[in-house]
C-alpha cells in the first residue's frame, strides 16, 4: 500500500556511505566464477592437460612435457627492467591510459627425460591475463566505499567486468543445456544424418571438473538399435552402443540384457509412470547382435576395436597400442563427467532406458527451450576452458616444432633441454595472454574445435555507463545464444512458465533480440563453487554426505550392483549425472522431504543450493530423483513452509525442481490447491519475479504490460547521473544530467539498490491537457522558465585519446611531440605545450592540439570537427616515462545539452514524447489558488489507448507525497502480500482512496484535478485539469546529435551524387518512396530539381553518329601558343570534341543527364555491352 | 456592465491591500476585467526588470562543478534590484560600446574563495562582492538589515584567539548561510568576475522578480437556506466535508450552515456535485464575480512585493505609451471618437 516512507538512506551525513551489499550481489555470478578460475580453475586445467611425449627416433630418448605449478599475479605496473619494484596498477589508471587491467601469468613447464624421477622445471611467461574488477586478484577486492573513492572509483563500484584497452567489457552470461543431465530430444535433423536414423535421441552435455564439456548423443535407429555420437576434434563419430557398453566394463550379454529390460514388468504395464514396454527386450537383442556381427566378444576386443578405428584421429598416440587408444577414447570423449567406467556404464544404461521410454511414448520429451533444462555459462568458466584450449594448442604446437626439428635437423638437433626450450620459444608463450585479451576485446573465440559451445562470437559486450541502470543490466542479462537470433522459428523467444521467478518476464528488449536477451530476476542467483561463507566447496565431501543421507533413508546404492528394477517400482537416483542408486517409489517422497529439511540446516553437510529434482510418476517426463550440486545453476529463494515450523527459512530452489513443487503466492492464498496437495513453499514477495530495472517502475502492476517493457528499455537509455567519479573517467561518451532529483514516488527496490546514488530524472509538474496543439501525437510542451531554471539540463562528456607513439618503430626517441607553433594563430586555443587550455571554449574548425614532427619539421594542428562549440573539460597526460616527452594524452570535451525542441523525454511508464515547444511561463496555464504553472504539458490522448494507469497514480501519489513532505512507496503488487499481522489480502480501502485522502487532507481535489486559468487570457479553463508531479527521464536521443542539414557539400566521387552520412556533411536519402509521393503529387519540377539539378546534374557530349557517350574526347587546341606570341590576349577557345569511333567531330551534341547514367554506360561497357543513344529534337519524335 | 449609447466605457479599477510584507502581498483588484488582471500578472512575472548576473568570467575553477553550471547558478541568485527601473538595458546603453560593462547598465561582482581547511567549505552568495552596495544578493541584504547579532561585540568579550577562531567558524556556520553556489574541499578554488545586468523575465527566468503571481475571481456564494434547512445535521456535516477546503461551517449556536471563508473556495464544484448526489440540486449557487480579483504576489526578494506591483503598473503604462497615437491624428477622431483623445494622452 501507499505507505509514506520517510527518507532514510538519502539523508546520510557527510562522508558515511550506505551499505551497497545488495548492489554487489548483482555482479556476484561474474566475480565468483572468476575467483573460481583463479583459485581452482587454472590448477585443474593444468592438471588435466595430458603430458606430451616425444621420442627421439635415433637415440630413442623420451621426453615428456607437461605443465606444473602456475602463478597469476595481481595487476602491476611494468617498471623499467632494472628496478624490480612493482607498483600496483589501479583500474582507473587503466581506463585513463587505455591499457588492460591484467596480471602476469607464469607457468612452470616440466620436462621429464626418459624415466627420470624428477622433472626439470622451467618457468614460462604466458603473457598477461585480464583480471576481473573486484575479483580476488583485483586491488579493489574488499575495499569499502571510502577506499574506492580514494582509488578514484565509484563508491558503489561492484566490479564483475574487465578493462581491456581502457574499455570496460564483460562476458555475457549465456544459456547452456543443463550439465550432466540426459535430455530426450526430438529433432528432424537427426534423421538426416544417415539412413536408418530416427528423429529421437537422448543428449547429455557432460562437464569435466575443469569446466570443459563434451556432448554425447544417443540416437535411436529405426532398426531398434542405438548409436552413441560424440565429437572428436569437431567431427561427430558414431559407435554402436553395444560396443561401448561392452568396452566399458567386463560384462556379458546376459547382464546387459537384464540391466536394460529391468524397467519392464508385465504387471506394471498400465500403471502411471511405467516406462518400459515389451519392445525393449527386442531392441536389446538387436543391440547385442550388432556387437556379435562385429565378432567382438570380450571387453578387450571391444576396446581394441574402438582404438583401431580412432587411432588416426587421436593426437599423440603414435606408438600406443590399440587398447590404450580405445581406453583413451572412452575416457576422454564418452560421458566425461564420470571417472569410473562402472558409473559410465550405469549412466549409459540409464540413457538407453530413457531413450526407449521416449521412443515408446512412455515418457515425454524434455523441452530444450525450457529453463528447466538450462544452466548458465559464467565468465570465469569460459575463460577457464578457453585458456585450456590455448595451452593445449601451445603444447601441441611445441611438440610439432620439436618433432620437425628432430626429423629435419637430425645431425645437430638432440633432445636436450636447451634445444627444446629454444624450440618452444619459437612458439611465443605470451600469445596466450594476448589471445585471452583479444577474446575479451572482440568477443570471438578463436578456437579450432569450438569448445563444445554453440557460438564462437559475441561472447563479450562493452559495459556502457550510459546510466547506472544500463550498467547493472549488463550483469543481469542472460543471452539465449547467438544461433537463435537468425532462426526463423520464434518458439525459443517465448516466455515459458518454467522461467517463473528466474528470468524477468518484463525486462526484455522488443525487436530483434526480444525473448533471447533476458534478464535475471532481482532475487535470482547463480550457484557457484563458493558456499555462503566464501569457502570453496568440496564436491567429493558433499556428494559422499548426500550419498550417506540417501542410503540412510533407504536408497539402494548402485555399488556393487544396481538393483534390477525400474519405475514405477523403484526410481533411479542420479547425483550430478551419476546413477548412485535406486529408491523405492513408496519412500521417495519422504526422502525428498528429508533432504529438503537437511538443506535448510547448516551443519548437515548438504549444501543449501542442492537441487532436489524429484520427477514423480505422472507419465510425463522420465521419472527419477535427480540431484544437482553443480555450479552455474539458477537458484532463487522461497519460503519453506513445511520445515522448522517458522516461516523464516528460505530455501534455494532451482528451475528443474520448481516445476514439481507446490509454491503458493505471497498473499497466502492456496491458489486452488486442495488439502491433499498442500503448498510446501511460498513466494517471498511478488516483485521477486521482476528484474532490478523492472522493479523500479512505480505502480507497474497498474500498467498495461507492454508499457512496462518499454519503460525497462527507456530507463536504460536515460540521460542520468551516470558516474560520481566523472572527473576521473575517460569514456568515449558520457551523458550527465546536471540537476537530477530523487523521485517522490518510488519502489522498495529503489532504496534497496541505492539508486539515489545515480538518479535518472526530475520530478516535473505535469499537466494533462490539450492546450496549444503543440502537444499532439506524443509531443510535449516544456515550460521555458523551468528549463532556464535548470530542469533536465545535461552535458555530454566526450573524451579523445591521442597517442603519438609510432607502433612500428621501437625507437627510443619519439618522432612526434606535442608542441605549438608560436608563429601562427593557434595561440588562442593551444597552450605552449601543444595542448588546449582547460576551460577554454573551442569553436568548430579551431585547432585544439598541435604536434610537431621532429623528422620532417612540420607541425600538425588538429581542428575541431562538427558544428557546435565545445568546452575543454580536462586534459590528462600519460606520464609513463617522466623523462621523455609526452606521447599519450586524453582530452575531454563538454558539450552542453540543454533541453531544446526535438529532445526526447519519457515518464517511467513507457510514455515517451518529444519536446515540441519551449512555452513561455506566462502563457502556461496557472492554478488560481497556488499560482503554480506546470513544467510540462502532455496530451490526454496519451492515456486511453496505452492504459498507463500507473502514471496517473504516480501523479496523485507524488502530489500527496509532496504536500505531506514524504516519499510514497509505490512497490507493485503491494496489495498481494500478506500483512505483517497475518491478515489476509482483502483490502478494506483501495489505493486510490488512500492517495485521494492525502490530497484532501491538504485542501486539494480528491482526484488530483485542479482548476486552471489560461495563462494567455486569464480566464478559467473549461475543464478541471489533472496535474501533479511525475518523475520524468530525459532520454539520450537529442536533436543536437541528430539533425542533418546541407545545401551543397561533398559528393560521392563515382556517382557525383551527394554523399551520405551526417558526419561527412552529407545529405539525407531521398528514396524511392519519397520519389513516389512527389510523382503522385505531380510535382514534376520539384522532382526534377531535387533528383537531378541538385544532385548529379551533368552535361555530356554525345556523338549522334554512333550514339556513344563514352567515345568522345577533347582536342587540345594548338593555336594557343601562336596567339600568345602575337601579343593578343588568349581568348576563349571553343571546346572541340571529337568522337574516337567516328574520327570526326561532326554530329557532336550536348545532352543534360544524370551523371550516374554515364557511369552506367561505363559499367556496361566494362561488361562488353554497348549503349547507344539515339538523339532527336523533341519535335521530331 | 452598462453600455450606454456613445457613453464612456472607461472604468476606474480600485485596489485594496489586504496583507503586505516585504516579499508577500495580497490585494483586491476591483472594477476591471480579466484582461487587465491577467496583463498585470503577466507583466509582474515576465516584464518587470531586475538585475541578475549575466556574464561570468571564470579565472580559476577547480571545484567539482563545471563552469557553465556555476555560471548558471550565479545567474539564478536574486539580487536587490531597486535600481533596476532606472537602469539601462545594456543593449540600449550608449555609454559603453555595447559591451554592457559600464556603471549605467551593469554591476560587477567578484568572487574569490579558496578552501584551505579539511572541512568542506561552502561558497555562498555571501562571498559575492559587489561593486555597487545597492545591488547585492537578497539574502545578504536581508541579513544586514535585520541582524541583531553584533559580531564585533562578542569578539571583544571573549578576547582569546582560539575562541575567536571558533566563533568565527560558528559565525560562518550560522551567519554565512547564504545561497550555496558550490562546495569546496581542501585545495579547491573558485575565482571569477561576474557582470550583472538589467533584464526581464521574458528573456530569462532569472530576471523574473516574482516567485508566484496569481489571482482568483472572488466567488459569490448563495446558499438556498430553505433547502439547506431540510437537511439533517449529519447531512450538512457530510456536505461541508465534501469541500476539500474549509469554505463552510456549522454555526455552533444555530446549527445553520454558514460561509466562513468564501475565498477558500477553489471552484472545484465539489459541493455542487455533492448537493446533486444528495438529491438537492440547487442547494448552493456559486458564481465568480467577473470584475473582482484577489491577487497574491510573492516576490523573490529582488524587489519588494509592493514595489513589484507598482513597477508592473509602470511597465504596463510604458507599454501603452508605445501605442499612443501621435498628435497629428486629430482628423481621425471621427473614426476613433473619444478613444482617440485617450490615446493621445488627453
Amino acid at each position: 500500500m501507499a505507505k509514506t516512507t520517510s527518507s532514510t538512506n538519502c539523508q546520510n551525513s557527510h562522508g558515511s556511505y550506505s551499505n551497497y551489499k545488495d548492489l554487489e550481489d548483482l555482479a556476484k555470478p561474474h566475480i565468483e566464477s572468476f575467483d573460481h578460475f583463479h583459485e581452482v580453475g587454472i590448477e585443474s586445467i593444468l592438471n588435466s592437460i595430458k603430458p606430451v611425449k616425444i621420442i627421439d627416433p635415433i637415440t630413442n630418448k623420451k621426453l615428456e612435457i607437461y605443465f606444473g605449478h602456475h602463478d597469476l599475479y595481481p595487476p602491476q605496473k611494468e617498471r623499467s627492467k632494472i628496478a624490480s619494484i612493482h607498483k600496483t596498477l589501479l583500474p582507473f589508471e587503466c581506463r585513463q591510459a587505455k591499457i588492460s587491467y591484467s596480471g602476469r601469468f607464469d607457468v612452470n613447464v616440466c620436462f621429464k627425460f626418459d624415466d627420470a624421477h624428477h622433472p626439470i622445471q622451467h618457468k614460462f611467461h604466458f603473457g598477461y591475463i585480464p583480471i576481473m574488477i573486484k575479483s580476488k586478484l583485483c586491488h579493489l577486492r574488499g575495499a569499502d566505499s571510502q577506499k574506492l573513492v580514494s582509488c578514484y572509483e565509484e563508491p558503489t563500484e561492484m566490479g564483475g567486468y574487465f578493462i581491456v584497452g581502457g574499455l570496460e567489457r564483460l562476458i555475457r552470461l549465456l544459456i547452456m543445456p543443463k550439465r550432466n543431465y540426459a535430455m530426450s530430444v526430438e529433432r528432424d535433423t537427426f534423421r538426416k544424418q544417415q539412413d536408418g536414423y530416427s528423429d529421437k535421441a537422448v543428449i547429455i552435455r557432460c562437464v569435466r571438473q575443469d569446466q570443459s564439456s563434451a556432448t554425447n548423443r544417443l540416437y535411436y535407429l529405426q532398426s531398434g538399435s542405438a548409436r552413441l555420437g560424440f565429437w572428436v576434434k569437431g567431427r561427430q563419430f558414431l559407435l554402436p552402443v553395444g560396443v561401448v557398453l561392452k568396452a566399458l566394463i567386463d560384462t556379458n550379454d546376459q547382464e546387459i540384457y537384464v540391466n536394460l529390460t529391468c524397467c519392464y514388468r508385465d504387471k506394471y504395464q498400465k500403471v502411471k509412470g511405467a516406462v518400459g514396454t515389451q519392445l525393449v527386450g527386442e531392441r536389446v537383442k538387436i543391440i547385442l547382435d550388432e556387437v556379435q556381427e562385429l565378432s567382438l566378444f570380450t571387453r578387450a576386443q571391444c576396446v581394441e576395436h574402438i582404438g583401431e578405428n580412432f587411432k588416426p584421429v587421436m593426437d599423440g598416440v603414435g606408438n600406443e597400442t590399440h587398447y590404450s587408444v580405445g581406453d583413451a577414447v572412452l575416457e576422454e570423449y564418452i560421458l566425461v563427467h564420470l571417472k569410473s567406467y562402472h558409473d559410465k556404464f550405469n549412466m549409459l544404461i540409464f540413457m538407453l532406458q530413457k531413450l526407449f521410454a521416449f521412443v515408446d511414448h512412455m515418457a515425454a520429451e524434455d523441452r530444450a527451450d525450457a529453463l528447466q533444462n538450462h544452466e548458465v555459462l559464467q565468465p570465469g568458466h569460459l575463460i577457464t576452458i578457453y585458456l585450456k584450449d590455448k595451452l593445449q594448442e601451445w603444447l601441441m604446437k611445441g611438440r610439432r616444432l620439436i618433432q620437425d626439428e628432430l626429423n629435419n635437423n637430425r645431425a645437430k638437433y638432440s633432445l636436450e633441454l636447451e634445444d627444446v626450450k629454444k624450440t618452444l620459444d619459437k612458439n611465443p608463450s605470451r600469445s596466450i595472454g594476448t589471445a585471452i585479451e583479444s577474446m575479451l576485446k572482440t568477443g570471438r573465440l578463436a578456437s579450432q574445435y569450438g569448445l563444445d559451445l554453440q557460438q564462437s562470437g559475441g561472447m563479450t559486450v562493452q559495459a556502457e555507463r550510459l546510466n547506472f541502470l544500463r550498467f547493472i543490466s549488463f550483469f543481469r542479462s542472460v543471452h539465449r545464444g547467438a544461433q537463435f537470433a537468425n532462426q526463423r522459428n520464434t518458439s525459443v523467444r517465448k516466455l515459458l512458465p518454467e522461467a517463473w521467478g528466474f528470468l524477468c518476464p518484463v525486462h526484455t528488449p522488443d525487436g530483434e533480440p526480444c525473448g533471447l536477451l533476458n534478464h535475471m530476476s532481482s532475487t535470482c542467483r547463480i550457484t557457484s563453487y563458493f558456499d555462503s561463507k566464501g569457502n570453496i566447496k568440496n564436491f567429493d565431501n558433499i556428494r559422499s554426505s548426500i550419498l550417506n543421507v540417501l542410503i540412510g533413508i533407504g536408497m539402494t546404492p548402485s555399488l556393487p550392483k544396481l538393483v534390477r528394477a525400474g519405475p514405477p517400482e523403484v526410481l533411479c537416483v542420479l547425483l550430478d549425472g551419476c546413477v548412485i542408486g535406486s529408491i523405492s517409489s513408496t519412500i521417495v517422497e519422504k526422502a525428498v522431504l528429508h533432504i529438503r529439511k537437511l538443506k535448510l540446516s547448516a551443519n548437515s553437510g548438504i549444501p543449501e543450493d542442492l537441487e532436489v529434482g524429484y520427477v514423480p510418476l505422472l507419465g510425463l517426463a522420465y521419472p527419477g530423483l535427480y540431484l544437482f550440486t553443480s555450479p552455474s545453476r539458477f537458484v532463487r529463494p522461497v519460503k519453506s513452509l513445511c520445515h522448522a515450523g517458522k516461516n523464516l527459512d528460505f530455501e534455494l530452489i532451482g528451475p528443474f525442481e520448481q516445476v514439481y513443487m507446490e509454491i503458493r503466492c505471497a498473499d497466502g492464498g492456496e491458489g486452488g490447491r486442495t488439502e491433499n496437495n498442500p503448498a510446501t513453499h511460498e513466494e517471498i514477495h511478488p516483485t521477486g519475479i521482476l528484474s532490478v530495472v523492472a522493479n523500479l517502475t512505480p505502480y507497474s502492476d497498474h500498467n498495461q504490460s507492454p508499457r512496462n517493457m518499454y519503460q525497462c528499455q527507456m530507463a536504460k537509455q536515460t540521460m542520468g547521473f551516470s558516474s560520481q567519479a566523472l572527473q576521473f573517467r575517460a569514456d568515449q561518451k558520457l551523458y550527465h544530467l546536471q540537476t537530477p532529483q530523487t523521485p517522490i514516488v518510488r519502489t522498495a527496490a529503489y532504496t534497496k539498490y541505492n539508486i539515489d546514488e545515480f538518479p535518472t530524472g526530475t520530478n516535473a509538474i505535469v499537466a494533462v491537457l490539450a492546450y496549444t496543439g503543440y502537444d499532439m501525437e506524443d509531443a510535449m510542451i516544456l515550460n521555458k522558465s523551468s528549463v532556464e531554471r535548470g530542469m533536465c539540463r545535461g552535458t555530454i562528456y566526450q573524451s579523445e585519446t591521442i597517442d603519438l607513439e609510432d607502433k612500428k618503430i621501437g625507437s627510443s626517441d619519439p618522432r612526434k611531440i606535442f608542441s605549438r607553433n608560436n608563429s601562427d594563430m593557434s595561440r588562442g586555443t593551444i597552450d605552449s605545450d601543444g595542448l588546449p587550455y582547460v576551460g577554454k571554449i573551442i569553436h568548430p574548425d579551431e585547432p585544439y592540439y598541435s604536434t610537431y614532427d621532429t623528422v620532417s619539421g612540420t607541425t600538425y594542428k588538429a581542428k575541431l570537427k562538427g558544428s557546435e562549440p565545445v568546452t575543454v573539460d580536462y586534459v590528462a597526460v600519460d606520464a609513463k616515462n617522466p623523462d621523455k616527452d609526452t606521447q599519450k594524452v586524453n582530452i575531454r570535451f563538454r558539450r552542453p545539452r540543454n533541453p531544446i525542441i526535438g529532445d526526447k523525454f519519457s515518464s517511467r511508464h513507457g510514455q515517451k514524447g518529444v519536446c515540441s515547444q519551449l512555452w513561455p511561463d506566462i502563457d502556461m496555464p496557472f492554478s488560481g489558488t497556488t499560482g503554480l504553472r506546470p513544467d510540462l504539458i502532455i496530451n490526454p490522448h496519451a492515456f486511453p489507448s496505452r492504459m498507463t494507469i500507473g502514471m496517473l497514480l504516480e501523479s496523485i501519489a507524488a502530489k500527496g507525497g509532496s504536500l505531506h513532505g514524504k516519499f510514497v512507496d509505490a512497490t507493485p503488487f503491494a496489495s498481494s502480500v500478506r500483512k505483517e499481522n497475518g491478515q489476509s489480502s482483502s483490502e478494506p480501502d483501495s489505493l486510490v482512496d488512500e492517495l485521494g485522502t492525502l490530497l484532501k487532507d491538504r485542501g486539494f481535489n480528491y482526484h488530483g484535478l485542479e482548476v486552471l486559468y489560461s495563462g494567455v487570457l486569464g480566464t478559467e479553463l473549461a475543464c478541471e485539469i489533472f496535474i501533479g508531479p511525475v518523475y520524468y527521464q530525459r532520454l539520450r536521443h537529442m536533436v543536437s546529435d541528430k539533425f542533418q542539414v546541407r545545401n551543397t557539400g561533398p559528393v560521392d566521387p563515382t556517382t557525383k551524387q551527394p554523399m551520405k552520412g551526417r558526419k561527412r556533411g552529407g545529405g539525407i536519402r531521398f528514396g524511392e518512396m519519397e520519389r513516389d509521393s512527389l510523382l503522385a503529387h505531380g510535382a514534376a519540377y520539384l522532382l526534377h530539381d531535387r533528383l537531378h539539378t541538385c544532385s548529379d546534374f551533368h552535361v555530356a557530349d554525345v556523338c549522334s553518329l554512333c550514339g556513344s557517350i563514352l567515345t568522345t574526347s577533347f582536342i587540345q587546341p594548338q593555336k594557343k601558343a601562336e596567339r600568345a606570341i602575337n601579343g593578343l590576349p588568349p581568348g576563349r577557345i571553343p571546346k572541340k570534341v571529337t568522337c574516337h569511333a567516328c574520327k570526326t567531330s561532326k554530329g557532336m551534341e550536348t545532352v543534360a543527364m544524370p551523371y550516374v547514367f554515364r557511369y552506367l554506360a561505363a559499367e556496361l561497357a566494362a561488361m562488353n555491352v554497348k549503349m547507344t543513344l539515339r538523339l532527336s529534337s523533341g519535335a521530331e519524335s | 456592465m452598462e453600455v450606454g449609447g456613445g457613453a464612456s466605457n472607461q472604468r476606474f479599477p480600485k485596489i485594496k491591500i489586504r496583507e503586505m510584507k516585504d516579499e508577500y502581498l495580497k490585494f483586491e483588484l476591483r472594477e476591471t476585467d480579466a484582461s487587465m488582471a491577467n496583463a498585470l500578472r503577466r507583466v509582474m512575472i515576465a516584464e518587470v526588470p531586475t538585475i541578475a548576473i549575466d556574464l561570468v568570467e571564470i579565472e580559476v575553477n577547480s571545484s567539482v562543478l563545471n563552469d557553465e553550471f556555476i555560471s548558471h547558478r550565479l545567474g539564478l541568485i536574486p539580487l536587490t534590484s531597486d535600481r533596476a527601473m532606472g537602469m539601462r538595458f545594456s543593449r540600449d546603453c550608449d555609454a559603453c560600446d555595447g559591451d554592457g560593462q559600464c556603471e549605467h547598465c551593469s554591476v560587477e561582482f567578484h568572487l574569490d574563495v579558496r578552501c584551505d581547511q579539511d572541512q568542506t567549505l561552502d561558497v555562498t552568495s555571501a562571498d559575492l562582492i559587489s561593486t555597487d552596495p545597492s545591488v547585492i544578493p537578497v539574502d545578504v541584504a536581508a541579513k544586514s538589515s535585520s541582524s541583531a547579532y553584533d559580531a564585533s561585540e562578542n569578539k571583544a568579550c571573549l578576547g582569546l584567539r582560539q575562541i575567536l577562531m571558533l566563533l568565527c567558524l560558528l559565525e560562518r556556520k550560522i551567519y554565512r548561510r547564504g545561497i550555496i553556489i558550490v562546495k569546496l574541499r581542501r585545495g579547491q578554488e573558485l575565482r571569477l568576475r561576474a557582470i550583472a545586468r538589467k533584464g526581464i523575465g521574458k528573456d530569462h527566468a532569472k530576471w523574473s522578480p516574482a516567485a508566484t503571481v496569481t489571482f482568483m475571481y472572488e466567488p459569490e456564494i448563495r446558499i438556498n437556506e430553505e433547502m439547506m434547512e431540510s437537511l439533517s445535521i449529519d447531512d450538512k456535516r457530510s456536505w461541508i466535508e465534501s469541500s476539500p477546503t474549509k469554505v463552510f461551517d456549522i454555526d455552533p449556536n444555530t446549527q445553520q450552515v454558514v460561509v466562513v471563508d468564501p475565498e477558500a473556495y477553489t471552484y472545484d464544484e465539489e459541493v455542487i456535485k455533492k448537493a446533486e448526489a444528495m438529491g438537492k440540486p440547487g442547494l448552493i449557487e456559486i458564481e465568480a464575480k467577473e470584475d473582482s480579483f484577489i491577487f497574491t504576489v510573492e516576490s523573490t526578494g529582488a524587489v519588494k512585493a509592493s514595489k513589484l506591483v507598482v513597477n508592473a503598473i509602470e511597465v504596463l503604462k510604458q507599454k501603452l505609451d508605445a501605442v499612443r497615437l501621435s498628435d497629428d491624428t486629430v482628423e481621425a477622431d471621427d473614426q476613433f471618437g473619444e478613444l482617440g483623445v485617450h490615446m493621445r494622452g488627453g
